[in-house]
């Protein structure tokens, strides 16, 4: 018998850029909500609703004396007496920093799925970078590059990393700033403790995350039975099981229960929390992951 | 030999490798299971689960105990282990001398005889002993000098059982010869019956035999088929066994077709005491021609088969009548009365020709059995000729009288009884006599038996001149003793004269059922094909001589006749003696043939007595040699243990969890595994097919309390997971919104399944119609077509790969295809966009357009008819709803939410607004069909209320 998962190699970011522009090309522009954007001078294109510099058209207004002259409108202060001044819309971009998880434990791959979590995580990261910089947003990429708002992030993002990968399993948390946003993805095998730590880190200076857990089909079923030797890809542990179907379904339960307890704890933070199966869609995760960071529902359950 | 076991082994010394068996345990015990290696990266979860103790680092016992026990067995084989090893049954030397029966008594039990004799002969050759063989059933040509074993084993293996009785006085005279001045071994495998000659044996003794074996089987099951009567009522079947036998036995009898197709069967039933039996066939007499075996099911003798031939077959019977007018006026032809009483038990053939002098010789050459002549009183010399040779080779003469006899004045010679011209009449205005009745027919008429009744009665008739031999040639006679029917022999044929005409003027006796069951009766005396037969035979002077046609073999088969066997010769009265030159069988040719069976009406059977033969006789059974070498079947039992231990391999490594799971989409079980490997078809059938949908009840309570409780949205599963998904997830977005919005709180949606579940209940059915989902099939369309005319809505959402053709444009995607396909069987009205002032436009939202994920698509509804003068009023609608909406906006996904509230997908444009029409045109949908055209009646409440002074 075929053992069903495999290690393989790290996924090259060029590979998975040209899979991540398929991805992105699926997927209608992405804004990040304006009600959340922060209040800086970057021009983005974020309409605030309300005054401010930006390219379109606000609303006329009655010249007050001390204002410029130059703004104001000749076209519509001609229709009557009094003179009005054209306001523009104030329109801001967000800063979004993107990572993933390139620890060994996501080069897992096994015979259920086409790719291996780092491959997908990858293709997740520069899909989101180049949505996220068609719409004018900051995208960067801790540790690797600074966030940019310029057409081609994703191309940016993935030539930095060609060259330098961080080793981390986590963001290195030091050049996010308060008002920005991160999209994390991982698979989250880390004791949750650990992983929690992390996390309120990260919230506690203001920045609002979107955890993307990325899982192998195998390690979400347990598909294991027999007298099976486990060996971890990160650590190098070894555990022999006589019977593993005899495990699965406490294994099951137990996994479950982990990622409950993460998505409750991002749900308490105002974070967002996805999962993702390697042997899903990427585009799935793209839609999920675009409603996320476009806003927060707006309808109300009206049921439990 | 080991004790009482009979068990002896060929090689003794690899017994020794048993002693190993320890050494293996202490390996296998130490040897547990090689684990498979997986990657594994959530292992510290893993490590949370799992025990440390739990991983056996030994083989389970019952794994070691399987593998020692196939190690065991493997040994012992290999031992050539031998169960009741053949022993020793012939003492002395000198030549053995074998006689085997094999008469028609062996076919039952042939194989073991053989074998029996082989073993012997074997057990001879190893002795070094020459083996005179001898056969009972062989002619002259059995040569019974004593040769070496091999030769004699040839002998035996060319050996069969033969059809024919044994002819032991030969056979013993044979191995006399051969045997003579030799102290002899004698086995006689005997088939336990008395050949007739007891003493045959006896004189074997002559030989002064060391020993002689006696083998007799059992007698209880030998029976054979002594007769065949093809009787009016049913055919009869007489049968024989063995005297002695006491027990009630019964047997199946089974009648074949040539075809060797069961016409019928019948129990042989033997009391207790009989020796002889007889069984009745129920079956018509129209089946009973069909018949050419009768057989004792398992018999597989030549004496338990019973051959019929063509005296068996349905007659043919020849009408000839005097009358010109008899075809103008067919009752009151004479052969009107003949016809109907033959035609169900013969076949009639009519003379063709009036002239009697062609018309007669051309009805012999049909080979008729039964010629019958009304009222014909003057037969032409060369047609009388002709006839008088007919009767003399066998055929039936059957006359009528009338007026046309009753006036011949010359000599007949074709009436079995000189006549006296004239007739009788008996009543009458004229005459002081009365009718007469017809007497109860004598027991030794051939007619015996049949029942006269009371009313037949005689007016006229024509008398027979006195004579001595009048009353034994009478079978039937008048009350006064005047002969009514008389019969004569004439060579081997018979005439009969009814003295009576053949239709009802002279006698009602045509008119009864006593005339059909004479005619009957004449009929079945009469043979099948005259010149063809056996038993009544030809005449006496020549003998025929019929060729082989099939002949039986040991075994009561039929077969092609071997070189060996003879033309039958026939003669009459006499049957040929069963010899191996004339075996039982058919004789003659396709066309027609005679049947010689092997026992005839007098056989008896008996069982072989005891024999004296001058030397101690041990008396054995055959018994099947009972040598059983066990290697085989030790290999076999290590082989199966071998696959058991490698199930169990594969169960330890959770290789059939792995191959269930691989095969889980087929079948979640083993059992269901192995049916689906079985019913190829199982698999072909759709997924959805295979979960057991119960049947649905009519009303399933539960499910309609369920829809009921409070107002849902329902969309159509259409089989596939994903779409269902999608739909239901778009409604619950729809449901919540609307319950935020309007004073409607839908519950939760519900799929529905078009082919099974109830429709009525839901107001607004959401249907996504993609190509890629099978097509409905017509019963659930017509279910739909119901559901819509009982004003239930249809909100179709065509589905289109390409996203840039709506339903405006001319081009025809596949989902507008399979939509067309679905509506193409459903009553549609016609269809229009949704016009302005359309009430759907305004039923809750002022709306323009319907958008939904997509934009571009019209929403298409029923056409309203065309008010010219109300063209200003704010909003049409017609009576009722529209029952079919359409669109290819994709509203469910516009609508979809997630668990968390969250829009599933996004909208085409990024501006929020279309998501918030989208769900607007939902809410007017809901709304349009919930409350029909109150939204338009509402925009005219100013202007009543105005109306009305408020």
């Amino acid at each position: 018998m075929a053992p069903i998962g495999s290690t393989v190699e790290l996924t090259a970011s060029s590979d998975a850029l040209v899979r991540a522009r398929q991805r992105a090309a699926l997927m209608p522009d992405l804004l990040i909500e304006a009600r959340r954007v922060v209040t800086t001078v970057i021009a983005g294109w974020h309409g605030r609703r309300r005054r401010g510099t930006g390219e379109n058209f606000w609303q006329f207004r009655p010249f007050v004396d001390g204002e410029q002259v130059a703004r104001i409108d000749w076209r519509r202060s001609a229709r009557d007496d009094s003179i009005y001044l054209r306001d523009r819309e104030w329109e801001a971009a967000q800063t979004v920093w993107l990572w993933a998880d390139p620890s060994p434990s996501m080069l897992y791959r096994s015979s259920y799925a086409q790719v291996s979590k780092d491959s997908r995580a990858l293709v997740i990261v520069l899909a989101l970078a180049e949505l996220l910089s068609r719409s004018g947003e900051r995208v960067g990429y801790p540790g690797v590059i600074e966030p940019v708002s310029a057409r081609n992030a994703a191309e940016r993002i993935a030539a930095a990393l060609l060259t330098r990968r961080p080793e981390v399993s986590f963001p290195p948390d030091d050049r996010l700033k308060r008002f920005s946003e991160v999209v994390i993805v991982s698979d989250f095998l880390d004791p949750v403790e650990e992983l929690v730590e992390k996390v309120d880190r990260i919230g506690r200076r203001g920045i609002r995350g979107h955890l993307i857990q990325i899982a192998d089909p195998a390690e979400e079923s347990f598909p294991y039975s027999g007298r099976t030797e486990f060996r971890d890809p990160e650590t190098g542990g070894k555990l022999t099981a006589g019977r593993a179907e005899a495990l699965a379904d406490e294994y099951r339960r137990l996994y479950a229960a982990r990622r409950e307890y993460l998505g409750e704890h991002c749900r308490r933070l105002g974070w967002s929390f996805i999962l993702h199966r390697t042997d899903h869609l990427a585009s799935e995760v793209l839609v999920a992951a675009h409603a996320r960071l476009s806003g927060a529902p707006q309808l109300a359950r009206t049921r439990a | 030999m080991i004790g009482g076991l009979a068990l002896s082994f060929g090689t003794p010394l690899v017994l020794l490798g048993l002693l190993s068996l320890p050494a293996i345990w202490w390996l296998l015990r130490l040897t547990p299971p090689r684990p498979q290696t997986e990657a594994f990266p959530p292992l510290r979860i893993l490590q949370r689960v799992i025990k440390p103790e739990e991983t056996p680092s030994k083989s389970p016992w019952w794994l070691t105990l399987l593998r020692l026990l196939l190690a065991a067995l493997v040994i012992l084989a290999l031992a050539a282990p031998v169960l009741n090893p053949r022993q020793t049954l012939l003492s002395g030397d000198g030549p053995l001398g074998i006689l085997v029966d094999n008469g028609w008594a062996s076919g039952r039990d042939w194989d073991t005889r053989r074998a029996t004799a082989e073993t012997l002969i074997r057990e001879a050759g190893d002795a070094g002993r020459p083996v005179a063989l001898a056969f009972t059933a062989e002619g002259a040509g059995d040569d019974a000098t004593p040769v070496e074993a091999n030769t004699a084993l040839e002998h035996l293996a060319a050996a069969r059982p033969r059809p024919v009785p044994p002819d032991r006085d030969a056979a013993v005279a044979r191995l006399s010869t051969a045997l003579s001045g030799t102290t002899p071994s004698l086995a006689l495998l005997t088939d336990g019956l008395d050949d007739g000659d007891g003493a045959a044996f006896d004189r074997l003794s002559a030989l002064r035999p060391q020993q002689a074996l006696l083998y007799r089987p059992g007698v209880d099951r030998v029976v054979g088929l002594t007769g065949a009567d093809n009787s009016t009522e049913s055919l009869a079947v007489r049968a024989v066994r063995p005297e002695g036998v006491a027990g009630p036995d019964s047997y199946e009898l089974r009648a074949l077709d040539p075809q060797s197709r069961e016409i019928g069967r019948a129990a042989l039933e033997f009391a207790a005491g009989s020796s002889t039996a007889e069984a009745a066939f129920p079956i018509p007499v129209e089946l009973r021609n069909d018949i050419a075996r009768l057989e004792v099911e398992g018999g597989e003798s030549a004496a338990a088969v019973r051959l019929v031939d063509d005296s068996f077959r349905r007659r043919r019977v020849g009408l000839i009548s005097g009358e010109a007018a008899d075809l103008a006026q067919p009752l009151l032809s004479p052969l009107y009365y003949i016809t109907r009483a033959l035609q169900p038990f013969a076949d009639l053939v009519r003379a063709e020709n009036r002239d009697l002098a062609t018309a007669i010789p051309n009805l012999i050459k049909q080979k008729p059995s039964v010629i019958v002549m009304a009222d014909i009183g003057v037969v032409p010399p060369a047609a009388e000729q002709a006839l008088q040779a007919f009767v003399e080779q066998g055929g039936f003469l059957v006359r009528f009288a009338g007026p046309r006899l009753a006036a011949t004045t010359g000599e007949d010679r074709l009436v079995p009884v000189r006549l006296r011209s004239g007739e009788r009449q008996l009543g009458g205005a004229m005459s002081w006599s009365t009718p007469q009745a017809v007497a109860p027919i004598a027991a030794t008429s051939p007619f015996a038996g049949i029942a006269m009744p009371d009313d037949i009665t005689v007016s006229r008739q024509i008398l027979a001149e006195p004579s001595s031999d009048l009353p034994e040639k009478t079978w039937a006679s008048l009350a006064d003793g005047t002969p009514l029917v008389t019969a004569g022999r004439l060579g081997a044929g018979t005439i009969v004269l009814f003295h009576v005409t053949a239709e009802a003027t002279w006698s009602n006796l045509p008119i009864s059922g006593a005339f059909v069951d004479m005619l009957r009766r004449i009929v079945s005396l009469s043979r099948a094909a005259v010149g063809s037969a056996v038993e009544s035979g030809a005449t006496a002077a020549n003998v025929e001589s019929l060729p082989p046609y099939r002949v039986l073999d040991g075994l009561g088969r039929l077969t092609v006749p071997g070189p060996e066997v003879q033309p039958l010769a026939v003669a009459a009265g006499r049957t040929p003696p069963i010899a191996l030159a004339n075996p039982p069988g058919l004789y003659g040719t396709e066309d027609g043939y005679a049947a010689l069976n092997l026992l005839d009406a007098k056989t008896v059977l008996r069982p072989l007595p005891a024999l004296d033969l001058g030397a101690p006789v041990t008396a054995l059974g055959y018994g099947r040699s009972d040598i059983l070498d066990l290697s085989p079947w030790l290999f076999a039992a290590a082989l199966l243990l071998f696959a058991l231990d490698a199930l169990a391999m594969l169960w330890l490594n959770g290789g059939l969890r792995q191959l269930r799971r691989r095969l889980r989409p087929a079948a979640t079980a083993l059992p269901a595994l192995l049916l689906a490997l079985a019913l190829p078809l199982l698999m072909a059938m759709p997924a959805r097919a295979q979960a057991p949908t119960p049947p649905q009840d009519p009303v399933d309570l539960q499910r309609a309390i369920e829809a009921t409780d409070t107002t849902r949205l329902a969309y159509v599963e259409t089989g596939d997971a994903a779409t269902d998904e999608n739909s239901r997830r778009g409604l619950d977005g729809l449901s919540q919104f609307l319950a935020l919005k309007t004073a409607l709180e839908p519950g939760e949606p519900l799929g529905v399944d078009i082919a099974h579940d109830e429709l009525a209940y839901f107001p607004l059915l959401y249907w996504p119609v993609d190509a890629a989902d099978p097509m409905p099939s017509d019963d659930a369309i017509s279910r739909v077509d119901a559901y819509m005319k009982e004003g239930g809505t249809v909100l179709f959402d065509v589905h289109d790969g390409d996203p840039l053709s709506g339903l405006g444009t001319g081009s025809v995607s596949p989902g507008q295809r399979r939509l067309r396909d679905i509506l193409a069987d459903l009553d549609i009205p016609p269809l229009e966009p949704v016009p302005p002032d359309h009430v759907l436009t305004k039923a809750f939202y002022i709306m323009k357009d319907f958008p939904g994920r997509h934009t571009g698509s019209d929403l298409w509804v029923e056409a309203l008819p065309r008010e010219g003068q109300s063209a200003d009023r704010p909003a049409r609608a017609g009576d009722g709803v529209s029952s079919i909406l359409i669109t290819s906006n994709d509203f469910a996904g516009a609508w979809a939410v997630d668990a968390g509230g969250m829009f599933v997908y996004p909208t085409d444009s990024s501006d929020p607004a279309q998501r918030e029409h989208a769900y607007r045109a939902g809410v007017n949908i809901v709304m349009y069909v919930l409350t029909g055209n109150y939204k338009a009646d509402q925009v005219h409440v100013p202007a009543l209320l105005e109306r009305l002074g408020q």
